[in-house]
């Protein structure tokens, strides 16, 4: 075939034309949408992106607005968010832990949604994401770090489920035989799954990072002085002790902790939430029975890491359209089935809800509600992150949660070895650092 | 129009297309980077703050750059040199005739055919501490009393991703190398024969001069390559632990990801360009492997 001079150039002007136009059109093309919601989820489960898709297609025929679903995962779902924000092209709405929100909070990326709480029927006080007098976080649901032990294994040994630390060690010094069987799992890496471990056990030890100066009307770092170091120190040389009966452990992130326990290489582990028995009735039936929860030990609070997910709805976007789904979304009656998706994993952010008999309609959850009363036992002792070291919202937490400093923390202690003070007195001073550049 | 104007626009018509496709693909994004280094930039708000060479002065004092870029070179030099070990070894065996040498040679490429995630979950379980068949084996022989933590381990996890990277990408090696060696005369092995050569003397005086400019071209392909990679490792072990294996692509990706700072991130990307961009103007000027190709026609 031959082309002529004239056709090539004209070709080669349209695909160079067809190469730039969808980076011009992109940015403004979604704002225009009305009619259109794009809404990121964090939960990306068959059975829950069924529910979604009931529901959307019901919100459509009600309302004519068509909902786009995102689904990047557990892993990917902030890096996803910041890049369409970063594009100029923010979605409608996302769901996810209000930790993470936060940070869109404090951007003044939130709209304020105290409208739709209050058309939905309100929310707990202590499940609320407030920022400049409103709120910026619909609550649907929450998940608690507690842990899981092997109670077959535990029985053999005449063990009960530990209360205090002592006996967590003792456990897991009698029920260590490495490398066939490890007492406990303590992550020690940069990952998620550590720093929730060392963040909920500084919660238990009430240890904090920042402390409120009414002066200054701001947080400031307390980590490492006076009381406050002791005690971090403190619960880092417990850590390493109950370490010597975990593997080591430094790579491991959540997929570990369940894989390693439903392997049955650990007899306890822990996890936000019930994925891990959800995960061990899938992959090992055999131990799902003996699989049973209980309360990461207390030293000094009983206090654990509270993680609360919920809708956001993004300012600078169909705002309106935003609001209408998640008021259908949430008196729409397929909504226990979404709650379903996950049993005991989605717990819901009533407490009525988790009681009441539509919820606990469920097969896993008729078999396990020796889990849901236990759930039901720790409901009000969460306390989320941003909470924890003052009535103020923390703006800060973020400069050390979402690197995963508590985990470089544990795995400069166990696998490093650095002595505690020192690590106490680095995670402060890296804290610190890090507020001065944020200004 | 003029034959001189008609060819002018002939050259431009014809290189039009893959300009405009750099342009889209390479130079605007680099372009962008570069840009985005000189501005304080969250990744949650598309609002961008001018702050000069804040971002530059900021990281150029922060000692996990320079960390990172160290590791960057350790893990490009051992990887490249393994790359060049394993292709240079693996193509003298199969420069051969055997039977089977067809199926042979396919199995030698199909490692670089492989997704960086099949590798990555490969040996993953190979070195894995609980379940490694590598852990069993230098258990039960009794070279080890305890299992490695190859990947997990301060001591152990580079070594072991840059053994993963070398099986990997050896292959690229083998198929350079191999080409080459076929294509060496064989008078010049009979020449040596008849001077008394033996094999080491013929692989030294005929052979390595002979792979002399596939080797460099080699080195400085999979130099730029290895220096940039971050799939692989990620995969392995997320530049852990306690940031072992954390080269500048990876250090730029916690810049930007997890402590969403675009900013930072874009500046320590361009250091990245910038090293990897005088590093290859060093290479060109020492080696000048234009003319090393030309020797080698």
């Amino acid at each position: 075939m031959f082309i002529d001079r004239r056709t090539f150039m004209k070709g080669s002007a349209v695909a160079g034309a067809a190469a730039v136009a969808p980076q011009v059109l992109v940015g403004t093309a979604r704002g225009q949408q009305r009619n259109k919601v794009v809404f990121v989820s964090e939960e990306s489960n068959p059975k829950a992106i069924a529910v979604y898709d009931k529901i959307n297609a019901d919100f459509k025929k009600e309302t004519g607005i068509e909902v786009v679903m995102e689904y990047p995962g557990f892993a990917n779902i902030a890096k996803r968010v910041a890049t369409l924000i970063a594009a100029g092209t923010p979605p409608e709405i996302v769901w996810y832990g209000a930790g993470q929100a936060m940070n869109l909070a404090l951007e003044n990326q939130l709209a304020d949604v105290g409208d739709v709480i209050r058309a939905t029927g309100g929310t707990a006080e202590n499940l609320r994401l407030v920022y400049k007098g409103a709120d910026r976080s619909i609550p649907t649901s929450q998940q608690f770090t507690y842990g899981w032990y092997r109670k077959d294994l535990f029985q053999a040994k005449n063990l009960d489920a530990p209360k205090s630390w002592d006996e967590y060690l003792s456990a897991a010094k009698t029920l260590s035989n490495p490398p066939s069987m490890y007492g406990c799992i303590v992550p020690s890496a940069e990952t998620g799954a550590s720093t929730l471990l060392l963040e909920t056990m500084f919660m238990k030890n009430n240890v904090h990072w920042f402390g409120w100066d009414a002066g200054k009307k701001d947080y400031e770092v307390v980590l490492d002085k006076g009381d406050q170091k002791k005690r971090a120190v403190e619960t880092l040389d417990y850590l390493n002790e109950l370490h010597k009966y975990s593997p080591e452990a430094s790579t491991y992130n959540w997929g570990e902790l369940m894989s390693t326990y439903f392997s049955e290489k650990a007899a306890s582990s822990y996890y936000v939430g019930s994925r891990l028995l959800d995960q061990t009735i899938a992959n090992n039936p055999k131990i799902a029975d003996a699989t049973v929860p209980f309360e990461l030990p207390r030293k000094l609070t009983d206090s654990y890491y509270l993680s609360i997910q919920g809708f956001h709805i993004l300012e600078k976007s169909n705002v309106d359209g935003a609001k209408k789904y998640v008021t259908f979304f949430l008196q729409h009656p397929d909504l226990i089935a979404w709650y379903h998706a996950v049993p005991l994993h989605i717990i819901p952010a009533s407490r009525q809800m988790l009681n009441s008999a539509k919820y606990q309609d469920n097969p896993v959850i008729q078999k396990r509600m020796d889990v849901l009363k236990f759930l039901d036992s720790i409901w009000t002792k969460g306390v989320p992150l941003y909470y924890w070291d003052g009535r103020e919202l923390n703006p800060y937490i973020g400069l050390f949660h979402n690197e995963n400093l508590a985990g470089w923390m544990l795995a400069a202690r166990n696998i490093k070895g650095m002595k505690s003070d020192q690590v106490v007195d680095e995670a402060a001073a890296q804290v610190r650092k890090k507020m001065k550049r944020v200004g | 129009m003029s034959a001189h104007t008609e060819r002018r626009a002939w050259i431009f018509g014809t290189t039009a297309p893959a300009l405009v496709f750099l342009l889209v693909i390479a130079y605007l994004p680099i372009a962008y980077a570069v840009t985005l280094s000189f501005f304080k930039k969250t990744a949650f708000n598309p609002a961008m703050k001018w702050v000069g060479l804040d971002n530059y002065r900021f990281i150029l004092e922060e000692p996990e750059l320079w960390s990172a870029f160290w590791r960057s070179v350790v893990f490009t030099l051992g990887a490249v040199a393994l790359q060049l070990v394993w292709g240079l070894v693996s193509a003298l065996l199969l420069n051969r005739t055997f039977k089977g040498l067809n199926l042979v040679r396919s199995l030698f490429v199909l490692p670089y055919l492989l997704p960086s995630i099949v590798v990555a979950l490969v040996f993953q379980w190979l070195l894995s501490q609980e379940y490694g068949v590598v852990n069993q084996v230098l258990m039960q022989t009794g070279v080890v009393a305890r299992p490695i933590n190859f990947f997990g381990g301060l001591a152990t996890a580079m070594w072991a991703v840059i053994g993963m990277a070398g099986w990997q990408y050896g292959s690229f090696a083998t198929l350079l190398i191999l080409a080459r060696l076929q294509a060496i005369n064989p008078k010049l092995y009979e020449a040596a024969a008849v001077s008394g050569a033996g094999t080491l003397r013929a692989f030294r005086d005929v052979t390595l001069p002979n792979l002399r400019t596939t080797l460099i071209v080699i080195a400085l392909l999979r130099g730029i390559w290895m220096f940039n990679k971050f799939d692989s490792i990620w995969l392995v072990t997320h530049g852990g632990p306690l940031k072992a294996t954390e080269t500048l692509p990876l250090y730029a990706y916690r810049l930007a990801f997890e402590e969403f700072d675009f900013g930072l991130a874009a500046a320590a990307c361009t250091v990245m360009f910038v090293v990897l961009l005088v590093g290859a103007v060093v290479y060109f000027k020492l080696f000048d492997p234009t003319k090393e190709i030309e020797v080698g026609r």
